[in-house]
């Protein structure tokens, strides 16, 4: 009887531990609350539309991904990436080709659509700042980067990506239209003027609990971030002056298993009600040009749709090309 | 498996000989398990080190060749040896009160290592965070008290990835020095104090040099582990402070630069191995652990 129930017990481990079978779509994302409204708007009405079941996996990692390709052992089918790895991966042949007779791509935000990859949501790089926690809240990336006017720390995103370098050259005065190619050297000299001030947030997470403590009372944030903070009650500022986008992609790694069943997954994804149902949940922007009409217009006015008169856009297809040239130079400075 | 054990046992002429072979046969599961899941992928990430992007030693040359890659190695060797330090302040102290504490005493102190060491990493850094920041719980008490007058900056630098982890090494230090420090005979300071030891010189000179191999043994574990420590670096600390393991962290997942990974990952395990050497060869498998 005893050995009855041990084998029980190691079958049931067994069946718990075992990965996807075939029939099951796995989608990779950055997990927190971003990754659980995509479960919703998207994952469980794709389960309701077609009956395939959808497994939720991450965090997304590069690494993983890369290895995964190689290994010809992909588990991920579909996988939420940021919008300037999407387009260097895709040129170096780690993606599959998206299927547009099943994804339409007419009424999809033509700045976030590849061969390899659309848009996930877009958002920008906005001012956020605690106003309980200072007298005054920089207004402009000038502003943020003044430590005389606004002594205190300031939280700037960790990972080698669109937004911060930006930041800088507008803070030192380039013109947005004049951005692309990045003066890297003029860029870091920048950077350097508030370096010790500066504290790095490595998720989203990390970013709203640094505002929300004053630890760093304001700094650049993903704008979905912000009204999350809103909504939660405490007394924040977000500007808007120039706020940077940058986007998330939707890609299908070489080899994924489902091919199929992955463009049908990114179709319902991207189409209108779904990317307004994540707008909604995340206030992150829809990459879907029809998705605005659905939604109430409170809502559309707090995402960076209606924000577009100082709006700059990260140039992905420069980050593409110069991505690891970039990263190298910025991991070594922040190092220093 | 057992009926080998029994054929061999039966087969050898001393009872000596037939415990090595046994012992060794006993390995043999977690060792296939170590080479197939740990030994094999070590080395296809080391060999990428010498052949991606290209063939040959040029990752290495970037590597050793960098101002800033030379300052996270010697960052990486400041924080271990720091934290290896203040484990020992705190922890000597803490495994000689257990030595002589009423056993029941003793059991409730271990519980609470213990249940530390089960709690999740990610929340007991995060943790430190929430006590450490401006507004946390340590700087308010001390403004409170009026002790400083504007908040001390304990997290997102050296001082914040000191704290955190050295509270998560304590009890690999604690427990090897406990069992050398409870195998030392009290009779033998009493002894000290017979002949005109003072207690500073029963410690100096009786107790510490008696303790000295559970000391070494607990430092140098301490030491390689905080070589290669991510997590609490990583959140606790800043850019400035990066150790090594972040580095090959970067290198493997952003950049996806494999090649420059493993070169990274391979001085980080040729410093362990050699400081392992160095234990081998002062204390001896048998004497770890305060066996």
């Amino acid at each position: 009887m005893k050995k009855i129930l041990v084998l029980a017990a190691a079958a049931a481990t067994i069946a718990t531990a075992m990965p996807a079978t075939a029939a099951d779509l796995v989608f990779s994302s950055w997990g927190g609350t971003t990754q659980d409204a995509q479960k919703i708007a998207w994952a469980e009405k794709f389960t309701e539309k077609t009956g395939i079941n959808v497994l939720q996996d991450g965090p997304t990692d590069y690494g993983k991904l890369k290895a995964m390709v190689e290994a010809a052992a992909v588990v991920w089918d579909v996988v939420d990436v940021e919008g300037d790895y999407a387009a260097q991966a895709g040129k170096n042949g780690l993606l599959e080709k998206l299927d547009f007779s099943v994804i339409d791509k007419s009424k999809l935000d033509p700045r976030f659509v590849t061969d390899y990859s659309v848009g996930s949501f877009y958002y920008s790089f906005v001012i956020g700042c605690n106003k309980d926690a200072v007298d005054a809240c920089p207004k402009t990336w000038a502003d943020l980067f003044d430590t005389e006017k606004f002594p205190g720390k300031r939280a700037f995103y960790k990972w080698s990506a669109p937004g911060v370098i930006e930041a800088a050259l507008l803070a030192d005065g380039v013109p947005a239209d004049k951005l692309y190619p990045l003066d890297l050297d003029r860029a870091f000299k920048k950077l350097d003027t508030i370096k010790p001030d500066i504290i790095w947030w490595s998720g989203g997470a990390q970013s709203q609990q640094l505002l929300a403590s004053a630890e760093a009372p304001f700094g650049s944030l993903w704008n979905g971030r912000m009204t999350a903070l809103a909504q939660s009650g405490i007394n924040v500022e977000t500007s808007w002056e120039q706020n940077i986008t940058a986007a998330d992609s939707l890609v299908v790694p070489k080899g994924a298993k489902n091919k199929e069943a992955a463009m049908q997954f990114i179709a319902l994804a991207t189409s209108p009600q779904a990317q307004a149902d994540l707008a909604k949940a995340t206030g992150y922007a829809p990459i879907n040009l029809d998705s605005p009409k659905l939604m109430d217009e409170a809502l559309a006015k707090s995402l960076p749709d209606a924000q577009t008169a100082s709006q700059v856009n990260a140039d992905m297809n420069y980050w593409a090309e110069n991505r690891d040239a970039i990263g190298e130079r910025w991991y070594a400075w922040q190092a220093k | 498996m057992l009926s080998r054990i029994e054929a061999k046992a039966a087969g050898s002429k001393g009872p000596a000989r037939r415990l090595r072979l046994t012992d060794f046969d006993l390995t043999l599961p977690a060792l296939g398990l170590l080479v197939l899941f740990f030994v094999v992928p070590v080395a296809i990430l080391l060999a990428r080190s010498v052949s991606e992007p290209v063939p040959g030693l040029g990752n290495y040359a970037e590597l050793l060749g960098s101002s800033t890659y030379l300052r996270i190695f010697a960052n990486t060797f400041l924080v271990s040896g720091l934290v290896t330090f203040v484990s020992l302040l705190i922890g000597f102290p803490v495994a000689w009160a257990l030595a002589v504490m009423p056993s029941r005493a003793a059991s409730v102190v271990f519980a609470i290592l213990l249940l530390s060491m089960w709690t999740n990493l990610l929340a007991r850094t995060y943790a430190w965070m929430v006590l450490l920041q401006r507004t946390g719980v340590v700087n308010k008490l001390l403004i409170g008290l009026g002790l400083i007058d504007k908040p001390l900056p304990l997290v997102n630098n050296l001082t914040g990835v000191t704290i955190g982890m050295t509270y998560i090494m304590l009890p690999f230090i604690i427990l090897p020095l406990y069992g050398v420090i409870r195998k030392i005979d009290p009779a033998i300071l009493q002894a000290a104090a017979l002949c005109g030891a003072n207690r500073w010189q029963a410690l100096v000179r009786v107790l510490l040099p008696l303790a000295m191999p559970g000391m070494a043994a607990g430092a140098l574990m301490v030491f390689v582990m905080s070589l290669g420590y991510f997590v609490t670096p990583a959140l606790l600390g800043g850019t400035a402070n990066m150790m090594l393991a972040e580095l090959i962290a970067q290198f493997v997942q952003s950049l996806v630069n494999w090649g420059m990974g493993g070169a990274a990952a391979l001085v980080l395990l040729v410093v362990t191995l050699a400081l392992y050497a160095v234990q081998l060869r002062f204390f001896g498998t048998d004497r770890m652990g305060g066996r």
